[in-house]
């Protein structure tokens, strides 16, 4: 579906709220010793970890300032923080301003990662980090 | 446009749309100029069976966003484990839909 700005909107902001919900959630867990629960469907399911598994300890090592820790936990926990930092920020700047730069931003990107000189890269970045999440037995 | 082609069309790409939309397609492909039949014709719809597919096998991967164009909401879908699996499962649900959308607002570019 072509998002209308307001959509968009709304599904990010709900979705990273719902991401500092749940890093919160596990930090308290942390905290207190234990680990917070698996939500991964595949990893229920066949066992096996997904390309994105370890994504939340990923966050939390950022958070607790372990760069290196963090990527080799999995990289895409860096990719994730930096969409949760900047994109709330920008949106609610948006809304303030009532402009529409996050969301030419959003189908700029959108085109851009449909070429195949880009997107060939990145789908081969993501099976290697599968492989590497499968070995590492995340 | 000549009915005769207009239905052959219908009974061809029928399935690719909601079936609410067809007699609105139907009538708006009859009004069209005759020129557009060869463009009409080189258009490629998503299969919306071959799509719910995807999405039940890789769904939690996002390839049945990525597939149907959605890039954005892709990139969502598998850096956050396919939305934590529920995004996965209500998607197995809302993909045909948002597929025929797409097959529409696909159509649409040749018809306006």
């Amino acid at each position: 579906m072509t998002f209308s700005r307001n959509k968009l909107y709304t599904v990010l902001l709900t979705a990273c709220t719902a991401g500092y919900a749940w890093i919160f959630f596990s930090f308290d867990r942390m905290q207190s010793g234990s680990r917070a629960p698996d939500v991964c469907l595949m990893k229920q399911i066949v066992h096996i970890p997904c390309p994105s598994c370890g994504s939340s300890r990923a966050v939390l090592a950022l958070v607790q300032g372990h760069v290196l820790q963090s990527v080799s936990i999995n990289p895409f926990g860096l990719i994730i923080a930096l969409i949760m930092l900047i994109a709330p920020v920008w949106i609610l700047w948006d809304i303030a301003g009532r402009k529409h730069s996050f969301l030419h931003f959003y189908r700029q990107v959108e085109k851009l990662l449909k070429q195949p000189a880009l997107a060939l890269p990145l789908i081969l970045f993501v099976l290697i980090n599968w492989v590497w999440n499968i070995t590492k037995g995340l | 446009m000549d009915a005769q082609k207009v239905d052959l069309f219908i009974m061809t790409n029928g399935k690719y749309f909601e079936s609410h939309q067809l007699l609105h397609i139907r009538e708006r492909l009859l009004q069209m100029d005759d020129s557009k039949w060869g463009i009409l014709q080189t258009l490629q719809f998503k299969d919306p069976t071959t799509i719910l597919i995807v999405s039940l096998l890789g769904g939690g991967l996002g390839i049945d966003r990525f597939m149907i164009g959605d890039t954005g909401l892709g990139v969502g879908k598998l850096l956050t484990c396919g939305g934590f699996g529920i995004w996965t499962i209500i998607d197995w649900f809302l993909i045909m839909g948002v597929t025929r959308e797409k097959n529409l607002a696909q159509l649409q570019q040749v018809l306006y």
